[in-house]
């Protein structure tokens, strides 16, 4: 083979490296309206184990589930028209519009018409700086088709699922979205961080199918008629 | 334009100290002080300086005053039976028993209650809608782009908004708007025909969100009426997670609201 006829390939080499870079960095659009698949009510890691909680977490873990079980269980926000907060909010079965700017990405959720503005390119400042509330502050940054969303400064009045799973206000999350199924779904894998109720960083895995793009988002007013009284 | 300015002076000098005291006692919102010019860093952030249809980004409300006045400082043109509302419950206020309106019992705000609100809103603009975030909570607003208003539209909280370009004016249109809404927080109300036209358009070289909002209700108001909100852009700020339901210290109990 002579030496010359390497030149065409690398040039082609050279070519399809820029394709795929090129592809790579156009950030897909998760621009319309999802909805989660399945119920998540009992959260589960990626094995279908309960998470890897502390003694103690699991101690009022295990009381929720009791309490619940004789109907005196009133950790549920939900039941006082208060937000499901992050990451329960993920896993509501109501739909959620997704609004795409160049500095930000928004979730509107038909649950509560609650907002969550995720601000691109940014990075999150130390949790010691942000206020402790139900959504926290959520920065978004695109690696390759993955949006990667990390969350922190959290109050510690929500649980992370209706069973009762608990987090403390230390909680930090990363959400890695994709679109998958040729952009009909959407895929979350979401790891949770928070040494204070886990003993380990655990992972669990939301999927979203797409809604008709003429979905109008349903208003909702909780103190009106409240599903979950 | 003598008469424009007497009247811009009038109002001015009338609202501004209830103004800022009403700031401070709605719903337990702090006062937020006037606002200043964003800082440069921020400028190119969002809303385009020069594109005059590119309304998004973060605005805040300049003149706010919970009351709502015509240009020149009146009560709006009332029937009867709207001003013995509008009585009932000026008169339920002073007597320290406030009647409860939707935003007292956490429900959206109502149109074009809800455009009148002493925090943040922010636009943002999609290929055939324009959705408004408003820090207030439950306040989402949905404007459908280039359609014409229905016949007949479901009644909800913050009505059925439909919206279409006029040169550089946003005209939103609405309908459907739920009575247990008020129009402002002293006492003017409405019924179920109340027709809504906002006209929206970037002024002062985009610092500034002009809405001329026009009211027509027949049950209430002997003619159309119209009162003009302007908002700054604020690209410093950001909307804040706001929750009507924690602690809420006017939530009114059958109907009345004793503030503890």
């Amino acid at each position: 083979m002579s030496r010359y006829s390497f030149a065409p390939r690398i040039a082609a080499l050279a070519l399809v490296s820029l394709l795929s870079q090129g592809i790579a960095q156009a950030a897909p659009s998760l621009a319309g309206f999802w909805l989660v698949e399945g119920n998540h009510d009992t959260l589960t890691d990626d094995k279908g184990k309960l998470p890897p909680m502390t003694a103690e977490a699991r101690k009022r873990y295990n009381a929720a589930v009791a309490a619940r079980k004789v109907g005196k269980y009133t950790g549920d926000t939900l039941t006082k028209c208060l937000p499901h907060g992050l990451p329960r909010l993920l896993g509501a079965p109501y739909p959620i519009e997704v609004l795409e700017e160049k500095k930000q990405i928004t979730f509107l959720h038909e649950v509560h018409h609650m907002p969550r503005l995720v601000y691109l390119g940014e990075k999150l400042p130390p949790i010691d700086d942000l206020d402790g509330n139900f959504m926290g502050l959520s920065v978004g940054n695109w690696n390759g088709d993955t949006l990667v969303i990390d969350s922190a400064g959290f109050n510690d009045l929500t649980t992370l699922d209706k069973a009762g799973i608990p987090h403390s206000t230390e909680m930090v999350l990363q959400e890695r979205m994709k679109l998958i199924d040729g952009g009909q779904r959407l895929e979350n894998v979401i790891t949770v961080t928070d040494p204070q109720t886990f003993t380990k960083p655990w992972s669990y895995r939301l999927t979203f199918k797409r809604m008709p793009n003429d979905y109008w988002l349903k208003e909702f007013a909780c103190t009106d008629k409240n599903p979950d009284a | 334009m003598i008469l424009r300015f007497t009247a811009a002076a009038l109002l001015a000098a009338t609202c501004l100290v209830p103004a800022l005291a009403d700031a401070q006692q709605a719903n337990g919102a702090l006062y937020r002080p006037a606002p200043k010019l964003p800082e440069p860093k921020y400028r190119d952030q969002y809303s385009s300086m020069k594109d005059q249809r590119d309304l998004s980004g973060v605005w805040f409300i300049r003149d706010y005053n919970r009351r709502f006045r015509t240009p020149i400082n009146t009560l709006p043109p009332l029937t009867p039976f709207g001003k013995v509302e509008f009585d009932k419950r000026v008169k339920a206020e002073t007597d320290g028993a406030p009647m409860a309106d939707a935003s007292t019992h956490c429900w959206p705000h109502g149109i074009p209650r809800v455009m009148n609100s002493p925090y943040p809103i922010q636009i943002i603009q999609s290929p055939g809608k324009i959705s408004i975030v408003h820090e207030v909570g439950h306040n989402i607003r949905q404007i459908r782009m280039d359609v014409p208003m229905p016949e007949k539209v479901p009644t909800s909280f913050l009505g059925y908004s439909v919206g279409h370009w006029e040169g550089n004016t946003l005209v939103i249109e609405t309908k459907g708007t739920d009575t247990r809404t008020w129009i402002d927080e002293e006492g003017i109300i409405h019924s179920d025909q109340l027709y809504t036209i906002e006209r929206i358009r970037k002024v002062e070289n985009g610092e500034n969100l002009e809405n001329e909002v026009t009211m027509i209700d027949p049950v209430f108001f002997t003619r159309p009426w119209v009162k003009k909100i302007n908002y700054a852009w604020r690209p410093d700020l950001r909307i804040s997670e706001y929750i009507c339901e924690e602690n809420n210290r006017n939530a009114p109990q059958n109907g009345v609201t004793v503030a503890k």
